[in-house]
């Protein structure tokens, strides 16, 4: 009887190694081949409804996306004119953005698999990781990602499908908001707050 | 070598000069004041001076799709089986066979003219009539070229963001692009005008139909459209001018120049640590 609390902390204890040794593969490689099998599996699930699916995305977004970073590269120069209030907001509404743009596409992925094919050096803390999306009856998707690993964990900062960067497409579409509200960052937020339905 | 080169793209850049001074009546862009610099860094990195007109032709572009093009591909897409639509997609690409084998030669890629030669070979006779991509089962993949990418490879400049009517995006290079590969193109001399009529409605609505969903996602998800459709459009034409080639001078997350300096020296003195 008094052993199994300590069992219960032996089990907690397995899981949260289990996971931290996922999120810290050995090479961006195997992260990325591991986060694709897992976010497969864990959104092609059946029977789950949106808000569920759209839970599971926030969380794997988290886990291997360095979201605080691409939001700051999509600001691009405006970064630096935008006050400490807008940045913070900015990085939530960014999120918003994203978990509603993109969890809607992964609602029927069944029979799809990520290969990941080889990875080439950027610099000295980024690799470009090439992969493929096989697809069931149609021509395979190229998909590379950039991770960039500090102290041997993983984090994805750009994804390129067909060789377009969603990071660079996205800051110049928000730099084109920017600029049709006359240059101010705050332009770019109330859009985003409209889109995502945050006050 | 250098001179056959040299001289298409000298002659390229004034056609692809000369085109645009039409273009100037049709409303420009009002570049910001030059005190405001952020501004002025994006007004020239949009390359855009033609904006205004081209909002307007992409609206006219979409009231023509929502009214025709779409429901026709949605009909088409839902209502015609699966492998047919597979039997017309190749059917269509290797129409273009002729002119991606001539813009192969043009750039001196020989090995993928004989490729792309191989292809329309195997395709338009075992394949019948190029409805069965033959030559892809058997491990022969394709690719696609066009004179825009040809141009590109002389180093003529893309040139001003245009959008055309029905065409769709495209800048000045390659809409000089567009008009060459039908000059250029055999088909278009040897086929009957109803024939070509078919060739180009088949080809929108097959395209349209292999889009809808991005389409539809594209338009539901984005800010600002317009701005989607032309960054998405010139990162396209960069990959394939590359022939899909990764690029390591697309800007990387975090190693821009607007990053605070900081960042930099503790990245550059976590590697000296580390060492």
């Amino acid at each position: 009887m008094t052993g199994s609390p300590f069992k219960f902390l032996g089990a907690l204890v397995f899981i949260v190694l289990a996971y931290t040794a996922t999120a810290q593969a050995a090479n961006p490689q195997d992260f990325v081949q591991n986060m694709g099998d897992k976010a497969f599996a864990s959104l092609s699930e059946e029977g789950l409804s949106q808000d569920q699916r759209t839970e599971r995305f926030r969380g794997l977004l988290n886990e291997a996306f360095d979201l605080p970073r691409i939001a700051r590269f999509t600001l691009g120069r405006y970064w630096r004119t935008a006050t400490d209030e807008e940045k913070t907001e900015f990085i939530t509404l960014f999120e918003k953005f994203v978990i509603q743009a993109y969890s809607s596409r992964f609602q029927d992925m069944s029979g799809q698999k990520l290969n990941v094919i080889n990875a080439r050096e950027v610099s000295a803390s980024q690799v470009l990781v090439l992969s493929e999306i096989e697809i069931p009856g149609k021509a395979p998707v190229k998909i590379n990602w950039r991770v960039r690993s500090k102290d041997d964990a993983h984090k994805i900062v750009d994804v390129l499908v067909q060789g377009i960067s969603m990071s660079v497409t996205q800051r110049d579409e928000f730099a084109a908001v920017i600029r049709k509200t006359g240059g101010k960052v705050d332009g770019l937020i109330k859009a985003l707050r409209r889109k995502t339905g945050s006050n | 070598m250098k001179v056959v080169r040299v001289l298409p793209g000298h002659i390229a850049r004034i056609i692809v000069s000369a085109s645009c001074i039409g273009l100037l009546a049709a409303g420009c862009a009002t570049a910001p004041p030059a005190s405001d610099q952020a501004a002025v860094a994006a007004f020239s990195e949009a390359n855009d001076p033609y904006e205004p007109f081209n909002r307007a032709m992409l609206d006219f572009n979409l009231a023509l799709d929502k009214a025709i093009l779409k429901p026709v591909a949605y009909v088409y897409k839902e209502g015609v089986p699966d492998p047919l639509q597979t039997n017309v997609t190749n059917f269509l690409a290797n129409l273009r066979g002729p002119v991606i084998f001539a813009n192969d030669l043009l750039q001196g890629e020989f090995d993928r003219a004989g490729n792309t030669l191989l292809r329309f070979a195997m395709n338009s006779t075992i394949g019948i009539l190029g409805i069965n991509d033959f030559a892809g089962e058997a491990g022969i993949t394709g690719h696609t070229e066009d004179f825009g990418q040809t141009l590109a490879t002389w180093d003529v400049d893309d040139g001003p963001y245009l959008v055309l009517p029905i065409f769709g995006p495209s800048n000045s290079r390659d809409g000089v692009g567009i008009v060459a590969d039908h000059l250029i193109d055999p088909l278009s001399w040897l086929t009957p005008f109803e024939f070509q009529i078919g060739r180009t409605v088949g080809t929108a609505v097959d395209r349209r139909a292999r889009n809808y969903d991005q389409l539809n996602d594209l338009e539901k998800n984005s800010l600002d459209f317009y701005a989607a459709i032309r960054s998405l459009y010139r990162q396209r034409r960069v990959d394939q001018i590359r022939n899909g080639a990764p690029a390591s001078s697309t800007p990387i997350p975090g190693r821009i120049s607007v990053v605070p300096q900081k960042t930099d020296s503790q990245q550059s003195k976590a590697t000296t640590t580390k060492k």
